[in-house]
């Protein structure tokens, strides 16, 4: 299912432009806030949850996820070239999974790994919840970038889409309205780091099962919906604006 | 079918123009106005629409509401200064961010700047009417929700005097409205110019907006609490009103450097402005800071853009 | 028809491995149809394209697009029967085994090499040997220089040239080219066209569509006409020509006494019109071959020598005009 071709075109068009920095910054600022705010606090403060959970969790895994899922798709929808790759005998099913791989990977280096390092970083965390953080980035960056490449496929307008879901959906409305977690990705990532290390600052609203089922759920449904689009793909005659 | 063995040019009635023509003014004007006009997405479709429509709607929504509560007897639930925070940088955000390259990127992405720039039009114009354009946008976008709050709060007013305190308060928060025009639509504009395509430039706008807020209000917080006491300080959003004013850290200060949001809100709290719903405590003398960072952020995105449309004029 | 080809002998095709013999493959459409809201893009068009090159003509948005990218299976047509070596093309990955598509759109992965690029289409064709698939088709479109640069430094003609190559690396028995002489050279131009005339001899089916008519003169005899989404004509032009009879065929002739032949002429039935030119007589006639046999034999009765006889509008552009306007 994986095919090697599409997944070297894709690594190469998207790390090999300024994009790369868009998501190499946040990493580095997560990690270097961490070391910052280390060296003159004290421990056990607030702070590191913060850090962590709102900056690393509620901002960086989304919008790297974001960034990084529009980029495998977005581009070659939007000038036509995902031409010269359909037209070839290479089954849908395979290209969306090869390139949903590729984002995932990226997703997770740049974003569960960072994590990690600063919640092995930050003072008065214990590593046992720097490793459920780690965890749950890892659960998130796929889920999300399963939707992110969904919402290439869908439309052309698969960023400020995504944008809106993760500030508006995630960001307000998620911590206003309760039953709209279900929905919510961000809380099913804090849902796996929750069921890992039991931590009341993560402020998870989902259990581990309820967060797993609901994340296989929407990274399946997803995906599926990504392969059924790419199938019927139809290209007008006219180049479009 | 025959043959002509002479050449002839036939008069088909065309002629130069002679009147008069409009000057650089003109074209400056007429860019601006299209621009003004492409930033609520008139001259498309309506899908684009939606969008800066749909967030003026959203951020009218409160002052819908105060009317509804002022007219029941009671006060006036928002401030024109702060207005509702949270709404107004989610709001402000996600308009800068989509609309932005939809005055900018666009002539990137089509390459039409050199019919642009073949005709009597400076470099400098360009992103002048551009700007123009956006930062009236802009306004619009932080005004008509504030007059509109004015309007339904004083349609519940008896008397002269109340209607001119009222108006009295109004006038900080329309100059407040202003200034967030001119930071957002400098920072939005710069930002979407690198980028021909849409969903970058799109990206590159809310990241850098969102990041450096989420993170100035991170810093705040923390350099707060480590201060001692959480009455100290507010964190993003509404909460109890302070009141006294003890010496704000140092790093506290700082952080409200990282965020344009931030910075506006140090600079309103610096000129006096009540620190209820604020983000930044009083900066006192550190203030100045604040508004040097804030003007040379403006200008540097200014320049920024006129130095990469000199550029882009040969593309 | 342009003649049918013998069938291609396997082991001297150009890339690849051999194929087997082919059965007559045909790109067939039935009734088909395309609409988009309101406004129909191809309206129920029935052709059959066949081995050999065969031009798409029309104007600017007749639907010659929309009807290569319904044969190349990304578009479905909104009604009627399209297939393919006979499979429908729509939602087929299959079909590209025999099928190459070259786009009109000037998109391609500009970060890639050339080579990387045709190299990575074989890969995705899943070519046996694709580093030598790749580089038949680079040298088949005279690439073989360029190759080693990024796309992103190539001029027009060049991109168009390099998505030719990537799509006859897997040697397709059936190619479609939507305006491929867009951007090229005359002398790009004149190779590009020897190479489809080329492949087209060896059998394969070659459509490409244009709306320059030299082009389409110049490469092929058989044309699709399409105006206004409807199939105005096809077949080979010199007898759709003869075919429209309702518009007279001008002949010019030159012979030793103009005015007496005029003067004959003008007293036979069929001849709409004599005109004396400068440099001999235009006849406006409305029968062909009633107007072939009666000059000759007019002018053997006049004593008249005749030297020149010449059919001047049975040009690609006349029928194109006719059947535009019509």
């Amino acid at each position: 299912m994986f095919n090697s071709t599409v997944a070297a075109i894709t690594l190469r068009a998207t790390l090999g432009r300024r994009r790369a920095l868009l998501f190499a910054l946040p990493p580095i600022i997560l990690i270097g806030l961490t070391i910052i705010l280390r060296s003159s606090h004290a421990p056990s403060q607030s702070w590191p949850g913060q850090i962590l959970g709102d900056f690393g969790f509620s901002v960086l895994m989304p919008l790297t996820a974001l960034i990084i899922g529009t980029s495998v798709l977005g581009a070659e929808v939007d000038d036509g070239s995902i031409v010269h790759l359909l037209a070839t005998p290479v089954s849908r099913v395979s290209v969306i999974l090869t390139k949903f791989t590729v984002a995932a990977v990226l997703a997770m280096a740049f974003t569960a790994i960072p994590e990690l390092i600063a919640g092995l970083i930050a003072p008065g965390t214990g590593s046992k919840l720097a490793i459920a953080l780690f965890v749950g980035a890892l659960v998130g960056s796929v889920i999300y970038t399963a939707v992110f490449v969904m919402c290439s496929a869908l439309t052309t307008r698969a960023v400020a889409v995504g944008l809106l879901y993760v500030l508006v959906w995630e960001g307000l409305l998620s911590n206003i309205i309760g039953g709209v977690r279900i929905l919510s990705i961000g809380h099913y990532a804090l849902g796996v780091a929750n069921g890992i290390d039991k931590d009341p600052a993560l402020g998870a609203g989902l259990s581990l099962d309820t967060a797993v089922v609901m994340g296989v759920i929407v990274t399946v449904g997803a995906l599926w919906l990504a392969v059924r689009r790419l199938s019927s793909f139809g290209i007008s005659g006219e180049a479009t604006s | 079918m025959s043959v002509n063995t002479e050449s002839v040019i036939h008069d088909l009635g065309y002629k130069r123009y002679d009147g008069p023509r409009l000057g650089r003014a003109e074209i400056v004007r007429s860019l601006a106005w299209s621009s003004f006009r492409a930033a609520f997405g008139f001259g498309r479709s309506f899908k684009a629409k939606i969008v800066p429509f749909l967030i003026l709607i959203v951020l009218c929504l409160p002052a819908i509401i105060n009317a509804d509560v002022v007219s029941g007897g009671a006060h006036r639930i928002l401030d024109y200064d702060t207005y509702r925070p949270d709404l107004r940088i989610f709001g402000m955000l996600i308009f800068v961010a989509v609309q932005a390259p939809e005055l900018v990127s666009r002539d990137l992405r089509s390459r039409v700047l050199p019919l642009y720039f073949s005709r009597p039009l400076r470099p400098a114009d360009y992103p002048a009417a551009k700007f123009i354009a956006f930062f009236s946008a802009c306004l619009v976008m932080m005004w008509v929700p504030l007059i509109a709050l004015y309007l339904g709060t004083v349609a519940s007013l008896h008397g002269g005097s109340q209607i001119w305190h009222e108006t009295q308060a109004l006038f900080p928060g329309l100059l407040i409205g202003l200034m967030w025009a001119i930071v957002l639509a400098a920072i939005g504009l710069f930002l979407a110019s690198f980028s021909g395509r849409r969903a970058f430039a799109t990206g590159s706008i809310a990241i850098f907006l969102f990041l450096t807020w989420v993170l100035a209000s991170i810093v705040i917080q923390a350099e707060a609490v480590k201060v001692g006491g959480i009455h100290a300080v507010q964190g993003p959003g509404p909460g109890p009103i302070q009141a006294t004013a003890p010496p704000t850290p140092t790093g506290v200060k700082i952080g409200g450097l990282f965020s344009p949001y931030t910075l506006m809100d140090g600079i309103r709290t610096w000129f006096g402005a009540p620190l209820k719903n604020g983000q930044v405590p009083d900066p006192h003398s550190f203030g100045i800071v604040y508004a040097i960072v804030t003007i040379a952020l403006v200008a540097g995105c200014l320049y920024g853009l006129v130095v990469r449309y000199r550029k882009a004029a040969l593309s | 028809m342009t003649t049918p080809a013998p069938t291609p002998a396997p082991a001297r095709t150009p890339a690849g491995p051999p194929r087997p013999a082919p059965a007559r493959t045909t790109i067939e459409l039935r009734n088909v149809s395309r609409w988009y809201g309101n406004v129909v893009a191809v309206n129920d068009v029935t052709m059959s394209i066949g081995p050999g090159v065969t031009g798409l003509l029309g104007p600017n948005g007749a639907g010659k697009s929309t009807i290569l990218h319904m044969m190349a299976g990304f578009l479905a047509p909104s009604r009627g029967e399209l297939t393919v070596a006979g499979v429908p093309s729509w939602r087929n990955p299959g079909v590209y085994d025999r099928l190459g598509l070259v786009p009109e759109r000037d998109s391609v992965y500009a970060f890639l090499t050339g080579e990387q690029f045709v190299l990575a289409s074989a890969k995705l064709h899943k070519l046996t040997n694709p580093q030598e698939a790749a580089r038949n088709a680079i040298d088949m479109t005279e690439m073989a220089a360029a190759a080693d640069r990024k796309i992103s430094t190539y001029s027009k003609g060049m991109r168009q040239r390099i998505k030719v190559a990537a799509a006859l690396v897997h040697n397709p028995e059936i190619l479609l080219l939507d305006e491929p002489f867009n951007g090229m050279d005359p002398r790009q131009r004149l190779h590009m066209m020897d190479l489809l005339v080329r492949l087209g001899d060896q059998g394969r089916v070659i459509l490409f569509s244009s709306h320059i008519l030299e082009e389409v003169e110049r490469l092929s005899g058989t044309i699709q006409v399409m105006v206004a989404g409807r199939l105005a004509a096809s077949g080979d032009f010199r007898e759709i020509r003869r075919l429209m009879t309702s518009r007279p065929h001008v002949f010019s002739v030159r012979s030793s006494d103009d005015r007496r032949l005029a003067a004959a002429l003008v007293a036979q039935p069929h001849v709409a019109a004599v005109e004396l030119t400068g440099k001999g007589l235009s006849i406006r006639t409305t029968d062909y071959g009633a107007f072939a046999f009666a000059i000759a034999a007019l002018a053997r009765d006049q004593g008249i020598r005749l030297r020149e006889l010449l059919p001047t509008d049975e040009s690609l552009e006349s029928v194109f005009s006719y059947l535009i306007s019509n």
